[in-house]
């Protein structure tokens, strides 16, 4: 049977309620407009931007801790019983961890942009607790999807272990604002990005991809056999990258360039022989981002291997950052929240006179609209502004990219009201 | 696609034909908008004709044909969830069908008003959502459990039986 098979066929009687997901998903939206707010104020410190505290990494972890990893735990705790056909385990801890997960989050950052070591900690704890929570009802689920999505799951067990890499690098890098006891921060925040970046967020999108795609466009299950290459590779990329970076050893941040590069082309082929597949043709808004994501996935992991051999390039690692976090991550999640959100509520709403709701009626396509056109022009500004070191692009940038956001939140809150 | 079984396959060329009809549908909507098309455009004439005759035969016979003869069958191999969720789908779908087939063959003779290609847009649009995402289902749930569940011989029994009733 298909993942696909699988996911629908259990989709029904797997519901968790509707309040636990989407309040994951909305935090998310609101973080999401915080996220290009904070960036406006600090669009003059992108450029040369090295990871110091500050504005710019407040907003850079209001990106990833507030939008992308508050996405992927709501649709996790969604997904994965649909999924494995397992239950996630109780309902108060998801609660739970989304109440840690927003102050933690808050904490974070609020300290980050004030350089406050004690706020910083605290955040990073709280944030840690939620992720504990989170990790412990992922392993009680994924356990039980070992025969029925083994690819799937060989993702999930990836990402569960990248985000406890990743979560311990960046508990010792904030304690070590305040400490100093790390002789190579930056080497090691370098492997914190990896691992949050490519192993949990990556691997995360690589494993639903498996689902969610073919699900979309009506396709066949993508080739598996490519599926376990691109894992293979991508998990060699994170040890060779995670020892590489804190040891200081070029050889195996090479290898770690070469690993996701090749993850990359066996996602994208798989993607790729997808939509070859596919009945439908006519994928809508959601796809854009979609498609944008993946060719963002590319062209950002192509940038992050020249300004390896760039290093005098100063703002080369911002523009390849900028490119994989905003281009492919916030991209791909914002497309797929698109399709997953009015898709869930259809499962929760009534529509008229008693039938299945309809998804139209529960997505507004004006602010969609919008935020695909403010995306795709901030990615634009943005770039163009940290390519030619021309700080009002980047200020231009931000403000779009603000008032895309605006529109995303705006459609968050209406789905979120359709709900019965 | 390719399924192992034949009558998974005959089904799955069903919805293929039917999504061909559905973007069909999307293509003339999108294209007229809120302006009635020409009923006597050949390429109206044959979509508006393929929808009278999809809903009026097709669907039907697909959807009694799965009721009668495949839920059932997962039903007693103890899957009861799957057959009743698409079962009421298929009431919401039916009856909107009937409408916007007799609409369609309605606009073969006559044409289309103003207030008769509203209708139609407005039932036709909610019909081609309904029928994807249904399709999305059986695609992606019932076929490939049929494939799993039936053995050769039943599969050509009801491969034969679907022929035989189509």
């Amino acid at each position: 049977m298909t993942n696909a098979a699988l996911f629908l066929g259990g989709a029904k009687q797997r519901l968790l309620p509707a309040s636990l997901p989407f309040r994951f998903f909305v935090t998310a939206a609101v973080f999401h407009a915080a996220a290009w707010a904070t960036l406006l104020a600090a669009a003059g410190d992108l450029p040369g931007f090295t990871g110091s505290t500050g504005l710019v990494l407040a907003a850079l972890h209001l990106m990833t801790i507030g939008v992308l990893l508050m996405t992927a735990m709501g649709a996790s705790y969604q997904l994965l019983p649909v999924a494995t056909g397992a239950p996630i385990g109780r309902l108060w801890a998801i609660r739970l961890s989304h109440l840690l997960l927003v102050p933690g989050t808050i904490l974070l950052t609020l300290g980050m942009a004030l350089s406050g070591p004690t706020l910083m900690a605290a955040g990073a704890l709280t944030t840690v607790a939620a992720l504990v929570i989170f990790t412990g009802l992922a392993i009680g689920n994924i356990r039980h999807a070992g025969k029925a999505m083994p690819l799937v799951a060989a993702h999930g067990w990836g990402a569960l272990l990248s985000l406890a890499v990743f979560a311990s690098l960046g508990l010792l890098l904030v304690l070590d604002f305040s400490g100093g006891f790390l002789s190579d921060h930056i080497g090691l925040a370098r492997a914190h990005m990896l691992w949050a970046a490519w192993g949990f967020m990556g691997l995360l999108a690589f494993g639903f991809s498996q689902v969610l795609v073919p699900m979309f466009a009506l396709a066949r299950s993508v080739p598996r056999r490519v599926g376990w290459i691109e894992l293979t590779a991508s998990l060699v990329a994170l040890f060779a990258g995670g020892i590489g970076f804190a040891a200081q050893i070029p050889a195996l941040v090479i290898l770690a360039g070469v690993g996701t590069l090749a993850g990359a082309a066996g996602y994208l082929w798989q993607m790729r022989a997808a939509l070859k597949s596919r009945m439908r043709k006519r994928l809508g808004t959601p796809f854009v981002l979609i498609r944008l994501s993946w060719v963002m996935l590319a062209a950002g992991l192509g940038l992050a291997l020249v300004v390896l051999a760039l290093p005098s390039w100063e703002s080369g690692p911002a523009l390849a950052g900028f490119w994989l976090l905003v281009g492919w991550l916030l991209s791909f999640l914002t497309g797929v929240l698109q399709k997953i959100m009015p898709f869930l509520a259809s499962m929760h709403a009534v529509g008229r006179g008693g039938r299945p709701a309809l998804q139209s009626d529960l997505t507004l396509q004006a602010p969609l609209r919008l935020h695909l056109i403010c995306h795709i022009l901030a990615l634009v500004l943005i770039s163009a502004g940290l390519a030619f070191s021309v700080s009002p692009l980047v200020l231009a940038g931000a403000f779009t990219g603000f008032l895309g956001s605006l529109g995303f939140l705006w459609f968050a809150i209406f789905v979120v009201s359709r709900l019965r | 696609m390719e399924f192992t079984r034949r009558i998974s396959q005959l089904l799955h060329e069903d919805h293929a034909a039917t999504i061909a009809l559905i973007e069909a549908q999307e293509n003339m909507i999108a294209a007229a908008r809120a302006t009635p098309p020409d009923a006597n455009d050949p390429s109206i004439r044959e979509t508006l004709e393929s929808t009278a005759a999809l809903i009026d035969h097709e669907v039907r016979h697909h959807f009694t044909f799965e009721e009668d003869e495949l839920f059932t069958r997962l039903e007693e191999a103890g899957d009861v969830g799957i057959g009743m969720h698409l079962r009421e789908e298929h009431a919401a779908i039916l009856p909107l069908g009937e409408r916007v087939g007799a609409l369609a063959a309605a606009a073969l003779e006559k044409g289309f008003d103003a207030a008769s290609w509203a209708e139609f847009r407005n039932n036709a649009g909610e019909l081609i959502e309904r029928m994807l995402a249904h399709i999305q289902k059986e695609e992606m749930a019932l076929l490939p459990i049929l494939d799993d569940l039936l053995d050769g011989e039943t599969d050509m029994e009801l491969s034969e039986l679907f022929a035989a009733e189509g």
